[in-house]
């Protein structure tokens, strides 16, 4: 078996000590990272990137894919004890998470959330090992006119899945894109919305924009609704891990079902933040206990734990192999992988073989030591939400800078983080949503080349977009699930219209 | 809330408007060698000026319909976000002076005292190892350098 040797190897670099080491670093900020609110896994990785420029490709990937996973183990912790979700994915935790713990049974909603989050992390990682060089294979064939078409179902993918608006998703789309579009032309060298200042002239970096985004727009929230950490403390006991497991056999069909949507929402981009919200959802729909949910019911953690997880995992799959993030976090992390030279897609499985399952590898990795990580050290990291938060929120603050600053070494860049701060609030507070925007920001320059080389081939025929075998299909199916949504509506409308006449 | 809809949308057409202005400038049709630089940009300068008059449309029907609604920051909120804000920016501007590490110190300190109201010790041991150990760690392991400033170079020698 091919797969199965190159697994093999991927997991014989990955556990190399040094890259092993690395690799524990990673998760243990990840989880500090994933506990804190404010400091999410986008901006997390963001504020890392300078820090990798000096590791070799695998090392650096690995630092910043365990932050990721790290990140994904820790926004439970915070949720569960404090009803506030340290990461978005983790909203739909406090639901049922807090009440648990609240009843007095912290640490079994903890080892549940952590359960459920390596079940998830497995169902992922199956699906990226044994699928990446399959999907890989097949993107080789790719022209410029399909990887058009893949970035264009992968927006229209995101404004169903992003805000109750599909018009500001779509608004939040272009906004990227012409971010992204500052600065020089990669075609033609001509300066664009430069207007002979210098400072514009290098663009926008897109870390920048994610550490302000992210990192200060999420800090505005948290104060403005004036936090209070007051929290359930909690210990994890033998007791507790056997308990978990109990019920995660009981519950298990709502653990694959929680994972298997994770994965789908991890491969198409909708990411980790609504697979959870749609696993509970579904969960909660699919119970027969349904007046438990929202009391601590054991299901309501594991569902969106795993999809969550699976989620996080799953969206490795289209980045290594069409170089198309499927989540927010990932489009930062392959952000890191282009200025390391590195170009996600198909070509890299045939030139950095030893990279890519280097990566899968690691992941494997990560996936268990990370559960191993937060169940020992659980009560700890829950440590850290005792500080003060007007101790915690100017360090965040402070970090927040150093990385926006070390991108390009430009003092222009923290003004940007600020500015780019308050666009986040407030895209945060009407409904914009932001994930499609930092897609946009990252993928700018690849879909713009993308979309001008195929015009090229088709000689100025926008109908190349529509070329069988393979475009035409993926085309369909965006202008699909764009429309979709608005005529499931109308159609709901009118049989709501229907009945209300009828009777 | 529905007022700050609007005028977000606004902003939004502003950068639509922007782009397509700039892109005309630059030339959006067929050029030499195909499509030429500001083709990309028209359209989604384009597209993100229908989408926000539609927007705009929406926003204006239902604030006529229901009035502004809620306010978009919640009573006090807006205090506590400018508290955060200012000194952020306060720092910024004292970090092109004095570096962004002494900057910290300062901002620690302040934070510390002014929001957090610990005492004095603590106050003066966070604010400079904190960013003691940033400091460390970027600028002398990671070698990354960080804003001196203008006389950060003259106050700290080493």
């Amino acid at each position: 078996m091919d797969i199965l040797s190159n697994w093999m190897m991927g997991l014989g670099v990955a556990l190399q000590p040094f890259n092993l080491m690395i690799a524990c670093i990673g998760l243990i900020l990840g989880i500090i990272i994933g506990v804190l609110p404010g400091l999410g896994g986008a901006n997390g990785v963001a504020i890392l990137i300078p820090i990798t420029f000096t590791m070799n490709p695998v090392s650096a990937v690995i630092l910043l894919g365990c932050i990721y996973w790290g990140a994904l183990y820790g926004g439970g912790i915070c949720s569960i004890l404090f009803n506030i979700p340290g990461e978005p994915w983790a909203v739909a935790v406090t639901f049922d998470g807090y009440p648990m713990a609240k009843g007095g049974r912290a640490g079994k909603a903890l080892v549940l959330s952590f359960l459920a989050h390596g079940v998830g992390g497995i169902f992922g990682l199956v699906l990226l090992t044994f699928f990446a060089p399959i999907i890989a294979e097949f993107a080789l064939k790719f022209g410029p006119p399909e990887t058009a078409a893949v970035m264009v179902l992968t927006f229209s993918a995101m404004t169903r899945l992003g805000g109750k608006s599909p018009l500001k998703s779509v608004v939040s789309i272009f906004f990227g894109f012409i971010l992204a579009s500052v600065g020089m032309d990669i075609v033609t060298g001509k300066l664009r919305m430069t207007f002979d200042t210098v400072p514009l002239m290098g663009g926008f970096n897109f870390i920048v924009a994610v550490i302000g985004l992210f990192g200060l727009g999420e800090i505005f929230l948290t104060v403005e609704e004036g936090l209070k950490m007051e929290g359930v403390k909690a210990k994890v006991t033998f007791k507790d891990i056997r308990e978990g497991l109990k019920e995660l056999v009981i519950h298990r069909k709502v653990l694959v079902l929680g994972s298997l949507i994770g994965c789908w929402l991890g491969v198409q981009p909708g990411g980790a933040t609504p697979a959870s919200f749609m696993a509970y959802g579904f969960a909660k729909g699919s119970a027969a206990d349904k007046d438990q949910y929202g009391k601590g019911a054991s299901s309501g953690i594991i569902a969106p734990e795993a999809a969550a997880h699976g989620a996080g995992t799953a969206a490795t799959l289209p980045m290594i192999t069409l170089g198309i993030p499927g989540s927010p976090t990932m489009a930062v992390i392959m952000g890191g992988l282009l200025i390391m030279g590195l170009q996600p897609g198909p070509m890299l499985f045939k030139e950095h073989p030893d990279f890519v399952w280097g990566l899968i590898g690691s992941i494997w990795v990560a996936n268990f030591l990370g559960l191993i990580l937060v169940m020992a050290f659980a009560p700890l990291f829950a440590a850290i939400l005792r500080i003060k938060f007007s101790v915690l929120m100017p360090i965040i603050i402070y970090v927040c800078a150093i990385g926006a600053f070390a991108v390009n070494n430009r003092m222009i860049d923290i003004y940007y983080m600020i500015i780019f701060g308050v666009i986040g609030y407030l895209f945060k507070k009407l409904d914009y949503p932001i994930a499609p925007m930092v897609l946009a920001l990252v993928l700018g320059s690849m879909a713009e080349s993308a979309v001008r080389q195929a015009l090229i081939m088709g000689r100025g025929n926008p109908l190349i977009f529509f070329r069988p075998p393979i475009a035409l299909p993926l085309m369909l199916l965006s202008i699909l699930l764009f429309v979709w949504p608005s005529i499931s509506s109308w159609r709901k409308k009118s049989a709501a219209k229907k009945k209300a006449g009828g009777s | 809330m529905r007022k700050a809809d609007i005028i977000v949308a606004l902003g939004m057409m502003l950068v639509g408007i922007i782009a397509l202005g700039d892109a005309i400038r630059l030339g959006f049709g067929w050029g030499i060698s195909g499509p030429e630089a500001g083709f990309f940009p028209f359209y989604m300068g384009l597209g993100i000026f229908i989408c926000t008059v539609f927007i705009v449309i929406t926003a204006v029907k239902t604030y006529r319909k229901d009035g502004p609604g809620k306010p978009l920051i919640p009573e006090g909120g807006l205090t506590r976000i400018l508290w955060i804000l200012i000194p952020a920016i306060g720092v910024v501007l004292l970090t092109e002076l004095i570096g962004l590490h002494l900057a910290t110190v300062f901002y620690l300190a302040f934070n510390i005292r002014v929001l957090g109201k610990m005492n004095w010790t603590k106050v003066i041991l966070l604010s400079i190892l904190v960013p003691l150990s940033m400091y460390i760690v970027f600028d002398k392991i990671f070698l990354i350098p960080l804003p001196e400033g203008l006389w950060g170079k003259g106050i700290i020698p080493f």
